[in-house]
């Protein structure tokens, strides 16, 4: 199959880059690189490296395609929330297999996101959007509590804080304004204007990976995080699959996926849902046209090891792909949480958090003298650790004890 | 001088000359470690060690340029451990 040319949207901090270029690697495709900032061999390599402006969808579509009128790609894959819109409007322009962008422009904007999925039926918490620049004390007037304050547009909990009360409403209000305006942060037009307040949703959460074509949602792995996320901030740690939820239940929460996937317009690709569950059933309360953050798509197998990123730019290619099963045996990651702000001085522990039966592999993401940003403000894990085992429970036990074996000096 | 050896001094000489002086306006450095049956073996030192672009360096821009002026080359592979870099250019994180 060489010879087939395929374009991926790698912005230069992303996790996900060395997976999606493993999965190319595997594939045999002719790979061409973009990034929003030239690689220092752009010139030397120019069949293969490309600049993209990332927040100009538009202008990287032109770009994309006055590069590929002599150079002709077959694909074109964003690996993140920043690149999945790129990717649409460049496969738009060059009838690419993608999402129309309209659709995944919606899943960007978590205001844009409510209302679509609300309009389609489907249950999501009661919200509403909140200029930054409204007097906080005049905007906490009217609220429910207990409330969620989030950013439109960022991703991974940051910018997500829980609020019981007025004068908790407040701080976090003043908080995400302040956050809004870090360097790390590049969010523009209402993403840069708005917050969104919406009710407390208490419950269980999971994730939900799935694969679209043509509409037809294949769930790819449930995931159960089974430490609560009841605020203050909600980082992310642990998820396991499969899910040790009822078969009825995890039924509900496909079909919740799927009616959103549906209300949000999105036909082709993967993403990436959030839910939550409890007495009511299921609510939704993101669907990313992406796959799965950070390093954890290390978890997934298929059928006889097939990777989510070889599953993805196969379906990107219009590839065949032998099965969309996941392996039998339970599978987990944990997100290492920065536990504080400051500079890593260094870890312990590595090899003893590698050893513990089950544990699979166990990666240190943050180099030595990295600052150290907890959430909410923070954009970074400390590292992930990977679990495989016969039960959901032996993965999940395994996770917690590599994890506490693991020791880092922050100054 | 050996094939093996002649291709080794080949690849030195286009780290040297061509991908190295590239790769140091990011603050890195690429270094030959060996080249055994026509796989080459590489660390990255500087920017690059550790950096979130790394691998996007390595496969799109290095690979490729070392495979168009030595076909012989199947292979380049990388040796170096990332996770001691402590300067990298970019670092990986959430979007």
């Amino acid at each position: 199959m060489g010879g087939t040319r395929l374009l991926l949207l790698l912005p230069t901090r992303t996790y996900r880059t060395e997976d999606f270029i493993d999965a190319a690697r595997t594939l045999g495709v002719d790979l061409v690189c973009a990034s929003e900032k030239p690689s220092t061999l752009e010139d030397l390599a120019p069949d293969s490296l490309l600049t993209l402006d990332f927040a100009d969808p538009a202008a990287a579509a032109a770009r994309a395609a006055e590069w590929s009128a002599e150079r002709p790609l077959a694909a074109v894959v964003g690996v993140d929330d920043i690149t999945a819109p790129v990717a649409a409007v460049i496969a738009e322009r060059l009838h690419l297999r993608a999402s129309a962008p309209a659709a995944v422009d919606a899943t960007r904007d978590k205001y844009q996101m409510r209302q679509c999925l609300a309009a389609g039926g489907v249950p999501v918490p009661r919200f509403r959007r909140i200029a930054l620049d409204e007097a906080p004390l005049r905007a906490s007037r009217g609220v429910e509590y207990p409330c969620v304050l989030k950013p439109l547009a960022l991703s991974a909990s940051r910018g997500v804080i829980r609020a019981n009360n007025a004068d908790q409403f407040i701080a976090a209000f003043e908080r995400i304004r302040a956050l809004l305006q870090r360097d790390d942060v590049t969010v523009a037009g209402d993403a840069a204007r708005y917050l969104l307040a919406e009710e407390y949703v208490p419950g269980l959460e999971v994730a939900l990976e799935g694969l679209l074509t043509a509409g037809e949602l294949t769930t790819l792995a449930l995931f159960d995080k089974p430490d609560p996320l009841e605020g203050p901030f909600f980082e992310e740690t642990i998820y396991v699959t499969p899910s040790r939820l009822p078969p009825a239940v995890q039924n509900t929460l496909r079909a919740a996926t799927a009616a959103g996937c549906s209300a949000l317009g999105l036909t082709e690709g993967p993403v990436h849902a959030e839910l939550r569950l409890n007495d009511d059933g299921p609510w939704v309360l993101e669907v990313a046209a992406r796959s799965i953050g950070g390093l954890c798509s290390r978890t997934l197998r298929f059928g006889t090891g097939m990777t989510l990123e070889e599953i993805i730019l196969r379906h990107a290619l219009g590839w065949p792909i032998a099965t969309l099963e996941r392996e039998r045996r339970a599978a987990g990651v944990m997100m290492i949480p920065i536990p504080r702000a400051g500079r890593l001085d260094g870890m312990r522990g590595v090899e003893e958090a590698r050893s513990v039966p089950a544990v699979e592999d166990v990666v240190i993401s943050a180099h030595k003298g990295q600052t150290l940003v907890p959430l909410p403000e923070g954009w970074q894990y400390l590292g992930f650790i990977f679990a495989r085992g016969e039960t959901p429970a032996e993965v999940e036990d395994a996770l917690r004890i590599a994890h506490a074996r693991l020791a880092f000096e922050i100054d | 001088m050996s094939e093996a050896a002649d291709l080794k001094s080949r690849v030195q000489e286009l780290i040297d000359t061509t991908i190295n002086p590239a790769v140091a306006g990011h603050g890195g450095y690429v270094e030959l470690i060996d080249v055994q049956d026509n796989r080459v073996y590489l660390q990255m030192g500087g920017g690059c060690q550790g950096c979130g672009a790394a691998d996007i360096t390595l496969k799109s821009g290095i690979e490729r340029l070392i495979k168009e002026e030595l076909p012989e080359v199947t292979e380049v592979l990388d040796t170096t451990d990332h996770s001691s870099g402590t300067n990298p250019y970019y670092t990986a994180g959430k979007s």
